[in-house]
């Protein structure tokens, strides 16, 4: 897996390589701003951008803006996006960006070195993996009141499934997750997808992107 | 009136004109003898000089009520003048102009009341009106640094004391990873992180109060837009702006968004609401107005704030809110740049 990152503070980008290095994730190319990041991307041709949303010269959201623009020159382009702050706005931005794997994380989660690694492959995969945060914004705007009597059916248990599996985390991520076995989920999300009149599919990828589709509706 | 002299040719053409006539009346009263009749015709043909005269000092005076009573006085005192010398001409009998002269002098001495009646107030209120243009205009400035003040410390806490405890969680991650046989040790780390984490989370909970990130990146509209995915109620946004409001004007009309969604979330019922955002000449409209069951009290403390807010930029807020509803909060906001 080959891939580059934007991200202005020297400390935070240095610091995010030499975890990826460790764990034999190769970083091809690394920049401080979106110009840099488009550079990059035409030069090595990654798998995956690592992109901090708010970059020079703005400070704003260039981030966000370099990153779907770089998807656009290399479609398929698997996007990281690491952010201090969960922004609605930015999360439908880039799941309507096109083809290839999308994440938005707390820029806190690369402390959890497992987890973000996890979300790094995944992602670069063509997977999925949104923040917890992300998500349970959207099950609560989803879950709003008198909006969706499907989701109220849900048992708590199940609702935290649907999170896990809106994250973009695979049936076993799930199991350890909520420390049951793999057998269990798999019946929790029979469930669920039973109860949201959801196409079953047995593609953990594909299941995320029924399950966010569904959770976007509202929008 | 407008007596122009505006050459300065008219008053000499008077004088040598009269003087002409004068002398020709003279030379034919020299001629018939008789009673001395051109005094009268001298007295006539001096009355176009003096009054442009009145015209040339009264066009210098001060436009309003003060021209119009110096326009009185100079015709007064040409005609009291023509009185006088009609009774030295006449042969100084019983002083009759003085009650010609007493009619001109009150009814001059009437208008000057008149004019000058309100004279102290007006100053007081001229102060008062350059204090209130000197006060608006700080106070604006001053919100202004005030906004551009608070969206500095939000960047400030991004990029500095937010990014050091991002970094510190990653160091502390990191040497947790490398800790798997002494999980005692790896326990500790974890929790350390975990504290930087809420302490990061705590940070982001205040930058938002401050002033959203997207706000500052996006604009009002993108702003809003975040504040509708995120209500629990269904929003719909209506936001039509050709231009980008003052920084202080935006985030203004954001919290007002922002207080009356969340107020629809939780009196509404479930209601939609909708929020219009426009802005026609040097003036922002924000609207949120939702179908719930009403009654809401304008004086509590939520709609309060957001008043004080709206106020502060000299703009109004408009709260109807009938028992049975339907509810509507309306802001007005001042948004010349």
């Amino acid at each position: 897996m080959r891939v580059v990152i934007a991200e202005d503070h020297a400390l935070l980008r240095e610091g995010i390589v030499a975890l990826l290095r460790e764990q034999e994730i190769e970083v091809v190319a690394q920049a401080d701003d979106g110009p840099g990041l488009l550079r990059a991307v035409a030069g090595h041709k990654p798998d995956l951008a690592i992109v901090d949303v708010r970059l020079p010269p703005t400070f704003s959201d260039e981030g966000v803006r370099a990153a779907i623009e770089a998807r656009e020159r290399l479609p398929g382009l698997a996007i990281l996006i690491l952010s201090q702050y969960v922004e609605p706005v930015y999360t439908a931005e880039l799941l309507a960006s096109g083809e290839g794997g999308v994440g938005y994380l707390l820029k806190e989660r690369v402390g959890d070195v497992r987890g973000f690694v996890d979300a790094v492959r995944r992602v670069a995969d063509g997977g999925t993996a949104l923040d917890r945060e992300v998500v349970a914004e959207l099950v609560r705007a989803r879950a709003a009141e008198g909006r969706d009597d499907a989701l109220a059916t849900l048992t708590p248990r199940e609702r935290e499934a649907l999170a896990l599996m809106a994250e973009g985390r695979t049936n076993a991520a799930i199991a350890r997750a909520m420390v049951v076995t793999p057998g269990a989920v798999e019946k929790h999300v029979s469930n669920i997808f039973a109860k949201l009149d959801l196409p079953a599919t047995d593609d953990d990828h594909r299941r995320v992107l029924a399950v966010l589709a569904y959770l976007r509706a509202a929008d | 009136m407008t007596v122009r002299d505006g050459d300065g040719r008219l008053l000499p053409l008077a004088i040598a004109l009269g003087g002409l006539i004068g002398l020709t009346a003279t030379i034919v009263w020299g001629a018939t003898g008789g009673y001395f009749w051109p005094m009268w015709v001298w007295l006539t043909l001096a009355t176009p000089p003096a009054l442009i005269v009145c015209g040339k000092r009264f066009a210098g005076a001060t436009r309003g009520p003060q021209r119009q009573l110096a326009l009185q006085a100079e015709i007064s005192a040409v005609v009291a003048a023509c009185l006088g010398c009609v009774w030295l001409l006449s042969g100084l009998g019983y002083f009759w102009p003085i009650w010609p002269w007493l009619g001109l002098g009150v009814a001059l001495a009437l208008h000057a009341l008149v004019v000058h009646r309100d004279e102290p107030f007006r100053g007081r209120e001229r102060q008062l009106l350059e204090r209130v243009a000197v006060l608006t205009r700080t106070r604006r400035g001053a919100l202004d640094v005030q906004a551009a003040e608070l969206r500095r410390i939000e960047r400030d806490l991004h990029d500095g004391a937010q990014a050091r405890l991002v970094a510190l969680s990653m160091q502390l991650g990191r040497a947790e990873a490398r800790l798997d046989d002494r999980p005692e040790v790896a326990a500790l780390l974890r929790d350390a992180r975990e504290e930087a984490g809420a302490a990061i989370a705590e940070l982001r909970d205040l930058a938002r109060g401050i002033a959203p990130p997207v706000l500052a990146d996006r604009g009002l509209a993108a702003a809003v837009e975040g504040l509708a995915k995120r209500s629990s109620a269904e929003v719909a946004v209506d936001a039509r702006l050709t231009r980008r409001p003052p920084p202080v004007v935006e985030t203004a009309a954001y919290f007002v968004v922002a207080e009356a969604l969340a107020n629809v979330a939780k009196h509404a019922g479930g209601a939609a609401a909708r929020v219009t955002l426009r802005d026609a000449g040097e003036r922002l409209t924000v609207e949120v107005s939702d179908a719930g069951p009403g009654g809401a009290n304008p004086s509590g403390s939520g709609l309060e704030g957001m008043r004080a807010r709206v106020e502060a930029l000299d703009g109004t807020l408009a709260i109807v809110s009938p028992a049975g509803g339907p509810t509507v909060v309306r802001a007005e906001l001042p948004c010349a740049s």
